[in-house]
């Protein structure tokens, strides 16, 4: 973007928001949204697996479990990249790991012990990756417990959803939002969730920074000039 | 009469794998019977399973030599050896064909629960999962043979098998077999010390006792044990340390006639990283394959299953979970319980249709697919071979056995047709239909060619 004279300079405030269920667009995932409530109810062995592409979802629903759980039993929130040697397992607890593909060879068998103590003192397993089970690359023994989880596909929106939740978006960061430019965002943007975000707030941006009107114009300029914009991670789905 | 039980004995010994020989026929007793007829036996089991073995087996080959060694017919009459144990065994015959949920066996078991259920410390020291039982457990071809030793040694703990070394690939029922022999020994002699150790917790408590210098207590708990149940061995993979102790606490108590039962997830010979002392101790008793489950089993796994769920699951929907997860029992049990889950959320019957639609989220949409060039391919890389000897007239071993290997990969891993396969081997169904059957027997028979087996299906499947 070429600075000019009358840009307006931002106060970078971002909207935080938490991920929660209630700002989840569940689409097709009510079933999942409803197992992972089931979770809250009893400190006894239960044991989830997610999947899904990047964007569809998961850390969005496991964020927003460990946020509801919290209250109702200990749990320990982890991203596999950064699991070590020892997950440390409270009796009744819920463990949560995200990006499962992305543990070490003694995280996988940190986790696979996990697994052979949950039955026995009532934690219950979160898992979370981009893969179906059987398409795993984890130690095979960790794999099949994996397998043996309750398995779901976390559905991706359908566009009418995307829509809506890109207009939900707009509503909290106050913007006024034109059908035109939904639909131009839908045809011509890359369609999963975070990177429509993404590119939302970037029009939110430049509409203060340009004091110019969110229009169609102004969106085709900034996807011209942001062809290559990485997914504002901060987003909130 | 010895004559001729020692011309037995010599026959089986030959025809027999060593390790069938001795869990099955080398303590049976041939005895005379009190009468007239000279050529009228009772064969001796020393239980229920090997009689039944044994009568499926053995008897009509006992006739036979029978009929060559004496030159008139024998008649055998089979017998199980008179021991206290005797009433237990025979209760529970029904689990040996368990397929749907024996009620009365359960029953009685149940009994056994419930004075188990007193919450006794003992049992929960024991770390012993009460889920995994001989009756939770469905038996077919790819574990008989170990679930019988597990019930030998069940019965008589310390006496005959010791150890007894259970190896098999992964979620196929190692640790429900171990459990089972915990939970049945615990049945009978609740005052005794049993406890279930995986290898990497066992690896823990030497860590501990490391640390807070506390060997001997470590040493004098693990030696005072009646039962040592210890899971996954291969996780001693150069723990030397681990495996000292391990090595001393083995000694202690196999002297003392304490059962030890170690699982693994390949034979002794195989295991990396182990002492070779320890290795050749884990020869001195039994060691017991499972096998992958074949198809039927898989279906009644599945339904048996689902009956301890309460939900009944028609064959055909038990056919298709059972025909897409093939490799273990675990995912086998994923894929149930998101079918189950599926159709209690959407209050629907379980149907065909049903079913399909749950499976996606275990599937995937991506699910490669194995064709038969790969097979081919594949298996002729393996024995390095052509591939184009996979088609070829060729009848040699060194060509027909691999092409054979080939065959039986394609009817278990796809769904093509006998007539299907034959064609892409220039071959027409029967003979497929004989190369299933050759390696599918040769695969009990012959460990090289289901270790071959199994790298080759790992391969095939990445």
């Amino acid at each position: 973007m070429p600075m000019s004279a009358q840009q307006q300079l931002l106060l970078d405030l971002k909207l935080e928001q938490a991920p929660t269920f209630e700002n989840f667009i569940v689409g097709r995932n009510e079933e999942l949204l409803g197992r992972l409530l089931e979770l809250k109810a009893g400190r006894s062995f239960d044991a989830l697996y997610l999947w899904g592409g990047e964007g569809c979802g998961k850390s969005h629903l496991l964020a927003a479990a460990a946020l509801e759980i919290a209250d109702t039993r200990p749990v320990l929130m982890l991203d596999g990249a950064n699991v070590g040697g020892d997950i440390p397992a409270v009796a009744g607890g819920l463990i949560i790991i995200d990006n499962v593909e992305d543990l070490g060879p003694d995280a996988q068998i940190a986790l696979f012990r996990v697994f052979n103590a949950a039955r026995l003192i009532g934690i219950a397993v979160l898992l979370a990756g981009r893969l179906p089970p059987l398409e795993l690359a984890l130690r095979e023994d960790l794999r099949t417990r994996v397998g043996q989880c309750l398995i779901y596909e976390v559905q991706t929106l359908s566009d009418h959803e995307k829509s809506a939740a890109l207009r939900q978006h707009a509503l909290l960061r106050g913007m006024r939002l034109d059908d035109g430019i939904v639909h131009y965002l839908l045809r011509h943007g890359r369609r999963d969730l975070p990177s429509l975000m993404a590119m939302l707030n970037g029009l939110d941006r430049i509409s203060l920074e340009q004091k110019r009107p969110l229009t169609l114009p102004l969106l085709r300029e900034l996807m011209q000039s942001t062809l290559d914009l990485k997914p504002d991670e901060s987003s909130p789905v | 009469m010895n004559d001729f039980w020692s011309v037995c004995l010599l026959c089986f010994e030959k025809d027999l794998p060593t390790q069938q020989f001795k869990t099955w026929v080398k303590n049976l007793r041939l005895e005379e019977c009190p009468g007239n007829d000279p050529l009228h036996f009772r064969l001796v089991s020393p239980n229920r399973w090997v009689m039944d073995w044994v009568r499926e087996r053995c008897l009509p080959q006992i006739e036979t030599l029978g009929l060559e060694f004496f030159g008139s017919p024998v008649s055998i009459e089979l017998l199980v050896e008179r021991t206290p144990e005797t009433p237990v065994v025979n209760d529970s015959q029904e689990l040996l064909e368990s397929i749907s949920p024996a009620s009365n066996t359960a029953a009685k078991r149940g009994d056994g629960n419930s004075k188990t259920n007193s919450g006794d410390q003992r049992f929960e020291k024991s770390r012993l999962n009460r889920e995994f039982t001989f009756d939770s457990l469905v038996t077919g071809r790819a574990n008989d043979l170990a679930r019988a030793a597990a019930q030998q040694v069940a019965m008589n703990p310390g006496v005959s098998y010791n150890p007894l070394f259970i190896y098999g690939g992964v979620g196929l029922g190692k640790t429900h077999l171990i459990h089972a022999i915990g939970n049945a020994i615990y049945a009978d002699y609740p005052d005794i010390e049993i406890r279930y150790v995986h290898a990497e917790d066992y690896f823990s408590d030497v860590v501990r006792a490391f640390q807070q210098k506390s060997f001997d207590k470590f040493k004098q708990y693990y030696r005072s044990l009646d039962l040592l149940l210890i899971d996954d061995i291969q996780f001693f993979n150069k723990k030397e340390r681990t495996q000292e102790e391990f090595f001393y606490a083995f000694n202690a108590l196999v002297e003392a006639k304490k059962q030890i039962v170690i699982t693994c997830d390949t034979y002794p010979k195989d295991i990396h990283g182990l002492e070779d002392r320890l290795i050749s101790r884990f020869d001195w008793g039994l060691t017991v394959a499972i096998e992958p489950p074949e198809l039927e089993m898989r279906v009644a796994i599945l339904k048996k299953k689902a009956s301890v769920e309460r939900t009944v699951l028609s064959d055909e929907v038990a056919f298709l979970i059972a025909k897409n997860l093939r490799s273990n029992v675990r995912e086998l049990e994923g894929a149930l319980n998101r079918v189950m889950a599926y159709a209690r959320f959407h209050g629907r019957e379980i149907s065909l249709e049903v079913a399909k639609e749950a499976l996606r989220d275990i599937l995937g949409a991506t699910n490669r697919h194995i064709t038969m060039e790969l097979i081919q391919k594949t298996v002729a890389d393996y024995y390095r071979i052509k591939v184009s000897e996979m088609y070829s007239k060729t009848r040699t071993r060194a060509i027909a056995r691999p092409r054979q290997v080939a065959m039986w990969l394609t009817r278990e891993l796809t769904d093509r047709s006998l007539p299907e396969i034959g064609g892409a081997f220039g071959r027409d169904h029967t003979t497929v239909l004989h190369a299933c059957r050759t390696v599918g027997d040769l695969r009990f028979k012959d460990t090289v060619m289901n270790n071959d087996l199994h790298v080759l299906m790992q391969t095939i499947r990445e």
